[in-house]
C-alpha cells in the first residue's frame, strides 16, 4: 500500500474519486464526492473510506487541496492536478482499446440469457 | 438548508474520535447536514440506520488512515496553519524522539529500566507466589461451607464414630489425618508418597468430584472393606495417564487396592503434595488421636457463625468423654473456615514480603521520577521554546508519557524475566511447607508484571508532569533566562528533596522491619533446645506397611550399621521422633504404689543405645542404656527427663524406681537426662520417657541421626547417605535427608525465613535509596556548581562546599528516617505473630535500622558533595 507511486495503474476506487472530483468540479469535497459517486453508482459509501482515499491520491500528487474561505466551515476542497488528469486519461484510454472489438449488445444479452 | 435535528450522540462521537482534527470540523457539519437532510425526506429511524452506518463503516477506514499518516508524516497543504492533525502521528513522532533520547542517554535510561525492573520483577514474583494462596479459590465446590474443628490432628476414630451423626449444625462431617503410603511398582525401589486417611465421605464434604471413576462410597471406611485408592491427576499422569486405570490394583503400603477415581487436574486437599487419597478403616473404639475433622455446615448457617453449635458439641463431648487436661476438647472449642484452616498460617509471612516488595517498587519509582525530573531540568529552555511556540499542555506532556511508558514497558519485560528467574527461590525461600514446593508460574505472571509496570509508570510520570505542567505557569521570560544561566531552584528542587525524604521513609520501614525480625530470630536461637544440632545428618525412612517386626528391625540395625561404615562418622543412632518437631506421641503415667494418676501425659520416645550421645544429651543421674541391654530383660528399662523427675518425684530420687503407663507396669527408671525440647521450641519443659529401641518400637517410620566427626560435613553428607539408603535397605523407603541444624531452624519458624528474605530486601532498599539520594544531591550540587565556583574563586574553601551540600543530604535524610520509624511503629503490629521477645517498638531495632540508613545515606550523599568541592572553580566558570 505504502509503495504506490503515481505510475502504478489506478484502483478502480481511486478511479471512481477521481472522477467525482472532476465531475462535482468547485465543489469537491469529501463529502459532495461522496454523494456524487453515491448517486451514479447507486451503493452507499462510507465517509472515512472517500476521506482516507482522498488523502492518499493528494499524496501520491493526483490531487491537491485548498481551504475554501467563502463557506460557514473552512473546507478542504480537491482538484486534480496534471498528474491526475493524465493518470485518468491514460486508465480511459487503456480501457477503451481494451473494448475495442467487443460488441455491447451481445454481451448485454449474454449477461441477460 | 434544513432545521438540523439533534443526531444520535455515539455515531458522532466515534466520527469525531476518528477523523483526524484538522478536518474535524467540516467532517462532523457535512455529516450533520446530511443527517438533517435525511431526516427530513427519509424519516428520523432511516437517517438514524445512516447515521450508524456511516461511523461503522467509517471506523477501519479512518484508523487505517490515522496510522498511515502517522508512519509517512503526510499532512496536506490545505492543512497548513491548522491546529492539530492526526493523534497517532505525533504519538508516533514522540515515540521516535523518546527512543533517540533513551538511545543518547543510556547511563540514564538503564538505571530507570533495571531500577524500576527490580521493583517489577520482585512484586510480580511475590504476587505469583501468593495469588494462588490468597486470591485463588480453593480446588473445591463447597469452599464457603466448610469449616475445619479446633484440636485439628488429635480427634479419635472413637469420638468420631459416637458424634457422626450427632454434629450439631453440620450437614456432614468427616475425618482424615496424613498417612504416607509406600508404592512399589514391579522391582524399582519403593517410594512413598504423601497420602490422606479419612473417612468415605469426605469429598462430599469438600464438594469435590473424581474425573474418572466413581470415587468412593458409603461404607468404604468400615472395618474389612475392600481396600481402595482415590489418585491425584498428577500420579495418574506419571503412571501413564490411562483411562483404564479405574479398577485396576495398585500396592501401597503393602496392600492391593483397587483405583476408583482420579482426581482432576488442579485438585489438592489438604494440601497439594498429597498424592493419594485411602478410605480409614473406622474402629469404633480407636483411642488414637491423630484425625482432623472437617464439616459442612448445614444449609442456612454460616460458618463465621457456629458458636452456638459448637457449644452444643462440646456439651455431647462432655457427657460422654472424659479428658486430661492437656488434651481437654471442651476448652477452646472453636471452628474456622476451611480456607482459614489450611491457607492462613501462611499468610502474615506473604503479606510481610508482599508488603516489602511493594515498598521496594515505590522506592524505585521514586528513583525513576527523580531521575525523570532532573532530566526535566535538562531541557528546561526546550519545553519553554515549545511553550512559547504554542504547544499546549498535553502537547508538552506527552513526549514525557510516552518516554515513560517505553521505560515502563521495556522494564515490564525485564521485570517478568527476574520474576521467572527468581520465583523458585523465592517460593522456596517463604515458609509456605509443601505449597511453595508445588508452586508454579504461568503467562498471568507476565501479565501480572506488565500491570505492574503500567502501575509504576503512571506514579512515575505523576511526578515529573505536574511539576513541568506547574512550571508552565512561571513566567516564560523567567523560565528562558534561568535556562540560560543554570541557576534555578524552586519547585522542581522542593519536589525532589520530597521525593528523597519519601525514599529514605520507606527505606526505613522496611529496614526496620527486618532489624525487628532480627531481634525476635535471635531470641529464639538463644533458646537452648537441650540437644547439640551441630553435624547432626538427619535421614528419615519408613518401611513398608505390614512388614513383620523382625525383618523391620533387622533392616534398622543393617542401616545403623552401614552409615557407621562410612568415611567420617562418629556415631549413628535412630529414634521413632526427633525432637521439635512438634507434640506427638504421649501417654499417661502410673507411678508405683499410687494407682493411676489423673490426667498425666508424658511424651513416649524409643531410641536406639547411642542416641543420647549423638545427640549431645547430657545425663544428669543413673545411666544411659548398654550393649548389655537386650530384648530379654524381664522388665523394661526407660530414661527420664528432669521435668518428669522434678514433676513426680519431686522429693525423691528416681533411678531404681518403677513407673507404668502406656505399656506395662514394670518400667524401671535407670537415668535421668537433661530436659529436650521434644514438642515446639517455645514449649515449657514436659516430662518425657525413653525407651530402648530393641525393647520398645512403634510404627514404621524411624529417624536416623548421624553425627560427624567433623561438624561442617554433615550438609555434605547427605547425598552419600541418600545413596547408603537406596543401595543397601530395599525394605525401607527414604522419606528425607535434612540436618539437625536446619530442624532447630524450621522449629525457629517462619520468623526466621521471613527474616533472611526481609534482610535481603533492605539490602536492595539501602541500594535504591542510596541511588537516589546520590542521583538527587548530584544534580542538587550541580545545578548550583556556578554559584559554587564563584564562591570558591573568591576564597570559599573547598570543605565548606561539602559541608554545605552533605548537610542538604543529612537534612534529608534524617526527616526521613524519622517518618519511617514512626511509620513502622504504627505498622508493626502487622508482624507481631512473628516476634518473640520484644515489642513492635524496640529501641535496639530502631537504632540498628536508622544506624543503616544513615551510613548508607551519608556515603551517597558524600559522592556528589565531595566532587563539587574538590573540582577547579576555573574550569566551571569557563564552561559557562
Amino acid at each position: 500500500m505504502n509503495r504506490e507511486t503515481a505510475d502504478a495503474p489506478l484502483g478502480v476506487f481511486q478511479e471512481q474519486i477521481l472522477v467525482a472530483v472532476l465531475r462535482t468540479r468547485d465543489e469537491a469535497y469529501g463529502m459532495n464526492v461522496r454523494r456524487e459517486i453515491e448517486r451514479v453508482t447507486s451503493r452507499s459509501l462510507a465517509i472515512g473510506a472517500v476521506y482516507a482515499t482522498l488523502d492518499r491520491l493528494e499524496e501520491k500528487g493526483l490531487l491537491e487541496s485548498k481551504r475554501s474561505l467563502a463557506d460557514e466551515h473552512s473546507r478542504r476542497v480537491f482538484t486534480v492536478t496534471a498528474v491526475g488528469g493524465r493518470a485518468l486519461a491514460e486508465v480511459r484510454e487503456m480501457r477503451e482499446r481494451l473494448w475495442q472489438g467487443i460488441d455491447l449488445r451481445g454481451l448485454l444479452k449474454l449477461a441477460g440469457g | 438548508m434544513p432545521a438540523r435535528h439533534s443526531a444520535p450522540i455515539l455515531p458522532l462521537q466515534l466520527l469525531r474520535r476518528l477523523v483526524p482534527r484538522a478536518e474535524r470540523e467540516e467532517v462532523l457539519a457535512d455529516v450533520q447536514t446530511e443527517y438533517a437532510g435525511r431526516v427530513a425526506t427519509d424519516g428520523r429511524q432511516l437517517a438514524d440506520r445512516w447515521l450508524w452506518q456511516q461511523a461503522l463503516a467509517s471506523a477501519p477506514a479512518l484508523l487505517r488512515w490515522s496510522w498511515w499518516r502517522g508512519v509517512r508524516g503526510f499532512e496536506p497543504l490545505a492543512n497548513n496553519y491548522r491546529p492539530g492533525g492526526p493523534m497517532l502521528k505525533h504519538v508516533l513522532a514522540d515515540v521516535r524522539y523518546a527512543t533517540r533520547r533513551l538511545m543518547a542517554r543510556p547511563s540514564y535510561s538503564l538505571l530507570a529500566i533495571v531500577t524500576l525492573a527490580l521493583g517489577i520483577g520482585g512484586t510480580t514474583a511475590v504476587f505469583g507466589v501468593a495469588r494462588p494462596l490468597i486470591f485463588d479459590a480453593l480446588p473445591f465446590a463447597h469452599e464457603k461451607e466448610v469449616t475445619a474443628f479446633w484440636f485439628g490432628g488429635s480427634w479419635t476414630e472413637n469420638e468420631f464414630t459416637y458424634l457422626r451423626d450427632k454434629f450439631p449444625g453440620y450437614k456432614t462431617v468427616a475425618m482424615y489425618r496424613h498417612n504416607d503410603v509406600t508404592l512399589r511398582d514391579d522391582g524399582a525401589p519403593a517410594r512413598l508418597l504423601r497420602a490422606i486417611s479419612s473417612s468415605a465421605d469426605i469429598f462430599d464434604v469438600l464438594g469435590a468430584h473424581p474425573m474418572l471413576g466413581p470415587g468412593f462410597k458409603k461404607g468404604d471406611d468400615a472395618v474389612g472393606a475392600e481396600p481402595v485408592v482415590i489418585l491425584s491427576y498428577g500420579l495418574w499422569q506419571e503412571l501413564g495417564a490411562k483411562q483404564a486405570i479405574v479398577g485396576t490394583r495398585l500396592t501401597l503400603g503393602g496392600t492391593p487396592r483397587t483405583v476408583v477415581g482420579v482426581m482432576p487436574r488442579g485438585f489438592w486437599f489438604p494440601n497439594p503434595s498429597v498424592r493419594v487419597w485411602l478410605p480409614q478403616p473406622i474402629n469404633p473404639e480407636g483411642q488414637n488421636g491423630s484425625f482432623q475433622l472437617i464439616g459442612q455446615v448445614a444449609p442456612g448457617l454460616d460458618v463465621y457463625h457456629m458458636e452456638a453449635q459448637t457449644a452444643a458439641l462440646v456439651t455431647l463431648l462432655r457427657e460422654r468423654f472424659t479428658y486430661v487436661e492437656e488434651w481437654d476438647k471442651t476448652r477452646n472449642a472453636h471452628v474456622d473456615p476451611i480456607r482459614e484452616d489450611l491457607l492462613g498460617p501462611m499468610r502474615p509471612a506473604l503479606v510481610a514480603t508482599f508488603a516489602a516488595m511493594t515498598l521496594i517498587l515505590l522506592i524505585a519509582c521514586t528513583n525513576v521520577a527523580a531521575l525523570m525530573l532532573g532530566q526535566l531540568e535538562g531541557r528546561a529552555s526546550e519545553l519553554a521554546v515549545r511553550s512559547a511556540l504554542g504547544a499546549n499542555r498535553r502537547r508538552l506532556a506527552q513526549p514525557l508519557v510516552v518516554e515513560a511508558l517505553l521505560i515502563g514497558l521495556a522494564s515490564g519485560v525485564m521485570g517478568a524475566a527476574f520474576a521467572v528467574f527468581g520465583f523458585g527461590t523465592l517460593a522456596r525461600a517463604l515458609p509456605l511447607g509443601t505449597f511453595g514446593e508445588t508452586a508454579s508460574f504461568d503467562w498471568t505472571l507476565f501479565v501480572a508484571a506488565m500491570s505492574f509496570a503500567m502501575l509504576a509508570v503512571l506514579l512515575v510520570v505523576l511526578v515529573p508532569s505536574v511539576s513541568m505542567l506547574r512550571r508552565q505557569h512561571a513566567n516564560l521570560q523567567n523560565v528562558l533566562s534561568l535556562a540560560r544561566t543554570g541557576g534555578v531552584r524552586g519547585a522542581g528542587a522542593r519536589v525532589e528533596r520530597g521525593l528523597v525524604v519519601a525514599e529514605v521513609a520507606l527505606a526505613m520501614l522496611i529496614a526496620s522491619g527486618a532489624a525487628l525480625l532480627v531481634r525476635s530470630v535471635t531470641n529464639l536461637y538463644a533458646i537452648n533446645p537441650g540437644i547439640n544440632t551441630e553435624g547432626v545428618a538427619v535421614i528419615d525412612v519408613a518401611a513398608s506397611g505390614g512388614t513383620p517386626a523382625s525383618q523391620r528391625d533387622q533392616a534398622f540395625n543393617e542401616l545403623a550399621t552401614a552409615f557407621q561404615a562410612m568415611p567420617g562418622v562418629q556415631s549413628v543412632s535412630y529414634a521413632m521422633r526427633l525432637p521439635l518437631r512438634g507434640n506427638s506421641n504421649s501417654f499417661g503415667i502410673t507411678l508405683a504404689g499410687e494407682g493411676p494418676l489423673e490426667k498425666s501425659s508424658t511424651f513416649f520416645r524409643m531410641v536406639s543405645q547411642d542416641y543420647f550421645k549423638t545427640m549431645g544429651i547430657q545425663l544428669k543421674r543413673g545411666r544411659l542404656f548398654q550393649s548389655t541391654d537386650k530384648l530379654d530383660s524381664t522388665e523394661t528399662l526407660v530414661v527420664i527427663n528432669e521435668a518428669l523427675a522434678k514433676k513426680y518425684f519431686p522429693n525423691l530420687d528416681p533411678v531404681g524406681r518403677f513407673v507404668g503407663g502406656g505399656l506395662h507396669e514394670q518400667q524401671r527408671i535407670i537415668g535421668i537426662i537433661n530436659d529436650v525440647a521434644e514438642g515446639a521450641l517455645l514449649d515449657p519443659n514436659k516430662p518425657a520417657r525413653y525407651y530402648l529401641a530393641t525393647q520398645v518400637w512403634m510404627g514404621n517410620n524411624a529417624s536416623f541421626v548421624i553425627k560427624m566427626k567433623d561438624p561442617r560435613h554433615a550438609e555434605n553428607m547427605l547425598t552419600p547417605l541418600r545413596q547408603t539408603v537406596a543401595t543397601k535397605t530395599p525394605l525401607l523407603a527414604l522419606l528425607r535427608t535434612t540436618t539437625m541444624q536446619r530442624v532447630f531452624e524450621d522449629a525457629v519458624g517462619p520468623a526466621r525465613q521471613i527474616m533472611t528474605l526481609l534482610s535481603l530486601l533492605s539490602a536492595l532498599a539501602l541500594v535504591l535509596g542510596a541511588v537516589g539520594i546520590y542521583g538527587v544531591l548530584a544534580h542538587f550540587a550541580s545545578r548550583r556548581k556556578r554559584d559554587w565556583a564563584i564562591r570558591v574563586a573568591l576564597g570559599l574553601p573547598g570543605s565548606r562546599v561539602i559541608t554545605n551540600i552533605l548537610r542538604q543530604g543529612v537534612s534529608l535524610i534524617v526527616v526521613g528516617v524519622v517518618l519511617g520509624g514512626v511509620a513502622t511503629m504504627g505498622l508493626s503490629r502487622f508482624l507481631s505473630t512473628m516476634l518473640y521477645g520484644i515489642t513492635g517498638v524496640d529501641a535496639l531495632a530502631f537504632a540498628g535500622a536508622s544506624a543503616a540508613v544513615l551510613l548508607t545515606g551519608l556515603v551517597a550523599a558524600f559522592i556528589p558533595a565531595r566532587r563539587a568541592g574538590t573540582v577547579d572553580p576555573a574550569l566551571i566558570l569557563r564552561e559557562q
